[in-house]
């Protein structure tokens, strides 16, 4: 008898859930929406990035690819910028060492590409990921040091 | 009719590496005579990354996001463990919030790997239903810390002095209202399969093995428990704020299947009065302690463990005074609760074999390392 007793009482979890409203997300026809520290890919901000390699250096798996040349006003400035997402484990210990914040994690995630080679980007990339990403959120583009700051705030940490 | 004897010959069953109850990529071979497990061979390694020898290449930050990646289902606890390890070896100081936010994630963390564990296991014994409640209340705390780490999986959120983040506004309110919402969720799961005869039917006295077997094998956490023995790091070897807070250390009787899940279950409740008092407890105040920005640890061999969600989970760290660990052991619990698998398989029948597999509770990505 018990055991009826048991089967009943499981039934009746069933019976409870029936009229509750469904919680899945119907993806990819509704977009998750992300937390402001969501770690997705990263976008960059060529402009601030003064070459100072830390992002390379800290990254564990060794990702990150950079090189700059020196400018008439002796600073240096960045020429290529590259990011292997074939390794990078989204980690966001480069964005955590990187002095002038030029280097920042967006709520980008899907990354899937028919080719190893796509997966491989570059400078341009980057920089129109963070576009984009300024685009979803309501971010400013006008000057890069707004972009900084507003991104503190979305962290919580500013 | 001439009454001739059947012929019978044991037959070797390939079971995985890819098999939805195996867990992951763990692979057994099993002899088996009929339906009766004669012998059971257990091939690990799919999953070796070589964690251990990485991180003789590795800062002691970087390797952070590496442990991430060991249990998979209980992150936090992985940080909690190497953070912890060097901070014991540095003899760091970290600041109050920060030990209260790393007990309020760790012990969600165990939360949400002991409903995984529920939800799989009774997959695995054939039950469908109880896996989507029990990952509807997963994805809550998933959320949250996705809200206080930014990933939902691989959360690299604690730092050797403290944690990478406060918490964002709202969130320790969050953890608050969550607590007895899942107290009623409970309630709901032990309706839904604690009195279940069928699924008492699977469980009840089978893979029971004594205490002193346990013991010699090395088992910890729930493995260990499950037979009555009252060993739990966090309070036994206290380490961060765990003698704070007052829990209980639930224990079986007969070391079966049964226990173990029971065990789960009553754990849920534990680490939620455990959540209960730190956010009770928990202060304003900085998040990062003093730590040098290069972490060198001191020249020597260091040790520290935490109760990890499976048992054990042990940092062994030999330094020479560099920045990078000159050799760095993990003592993995998944990977010494496998061990007492293949005896505990021995003539059991093949739909046994998955529910003693189940109940052993093992993550493949701490197994291989």
């Amino acid at each position: 008898m018990s055991g009826v007793l048991g089967l009943l009482k499981g039934l009746g979890v069933t019976l409870g859930q029936l009229p509750k409203k469904k919680v899945t997300l119907m993806y990819p026809d509704v977009q998750p929406e992300w937390p402001d520290r969501y770690r997705g890919v990263h976008k960059l901000m060529p402009d601030l990035c003064i070459v100072c390699n830390q992002c390379a250096r800290i990254c564990p798996t060794s990702c990150i690819s950079l090189s700059g040349t020196r400018g008439e006003d002796r600073k240096l400035h960045l020429e290529t910028f590259d990011i292997n997402f074939e390794i990078c484990i989204l980690c966001d210990l480069c964005t955590e060492v990187c002095p002038t914040e030029a280097i920042q994690m967006t709520d980008t995630f899907e990354l899937a590409e028919y080719n190893r080679d796509a997966i491989y980007k570059d400078m341009n990339w980057l920089t129109e990921n963070g576009k984009q990403h300024a685009l979803r959120k309501g971010l400013s583009l006008e000057s890069t040091e707004e972009a900084v700051e507003q991104n503190n705030q979305l962290e919580g940490n500013a | 009719m001439a009454t001739t004897e059947l012929r019978t010959e044991e037959m070797l069953l390939n079971v995985g590496p890819q098999h939805p109850s195996t867990h992951g990529v763990l692979r057994l071979v099993v002899k088996v005579d009929g339906e009766i497990i004669r012998e059971a061979t257990l091939v690990i390694g799919y999953l070796h990354r070589g964690t251990e020898k990485l991180a003789e290449d590795l800062q002691y930050t970087q390797i952070i996001p590496y442990t991430d990646r060991l249990d998979y289902l209980a992150a936090m606890i992985n940080n909690h463990a190497i953070v912890n390890a060097v901070e014991q070896a540095m003899d760091l100081q970290v600041p109050e919030r920060a030990e209260y936010l790393r007990v309020i994630v760790a012990e969600l963390n165990r939360i949400a790997s002991h409903l995984l564990f529920l939800g799989a296991y009774l997959l695995d014994l054939g039950a469908m239903s109880p896996f989507l409640y029990a990952f509807q209340e997963r994805e809550t705390i998933t959320q949250m810390f996705n809200e206080i780490s930014g990933a939902r999986l691989t959360y690299n959120y604690m730092r050797v002095g403290g944690v990478k983040w406060d918490a964002p506004p709202g969130w320790i309110d969050k953890v608050r209202a969550y607590i007895p919402h899942f107290r009623e969720k409970l309630k709901m799961y032990h309706n839904l399969v604690t009195g279940n005869e069928v699924f008492l039917g699977r469980v009840k006295g089978i893979g029971a093995y004594s205490q002193e077997k346990a013991l010699g094998y090395g088992l910890s956490g729930i493995n260990l428990r499950s037979t009555g023995f009252k060993w739990d790091i966090r309070r036994n070897k206290p380490y961060s704020i765990y003698d704070r807070f007052d829990f209980d250390i639930p224990v079986g009787k007969n070391g079966d299947c049964y226990d173990r899940y029971i065990c789960h279950m009553m754990e849920m409740e534990e680490s939620l009065k455990i959540v209960e008092k730190a956010v009770e407890q928990i202060q304003d105040g900085p998040v990062m302690g003093k730590a040098p920005k290069i972490l060198r640890v001191p020249a020597g061999e260091y040790y520290a463990s935490v109760e990890g969600a499976k048992g054990e989970l042990g940092i062994y760290i030999v330094s020479d005074g560099k920045d990078k660990p000159y050799r760095f052991k993990l003592r993995r619990p998944s990977f010494i609760n496998l061990q007492i698998l293949p005896e505990l398989m021995e003539g059991q029948n093949v739909a046994n074999m998955i529910a003693i597999l189940g109940a052993v509770d093992i993550v493949l990505g701490e197994v291989d390392a």
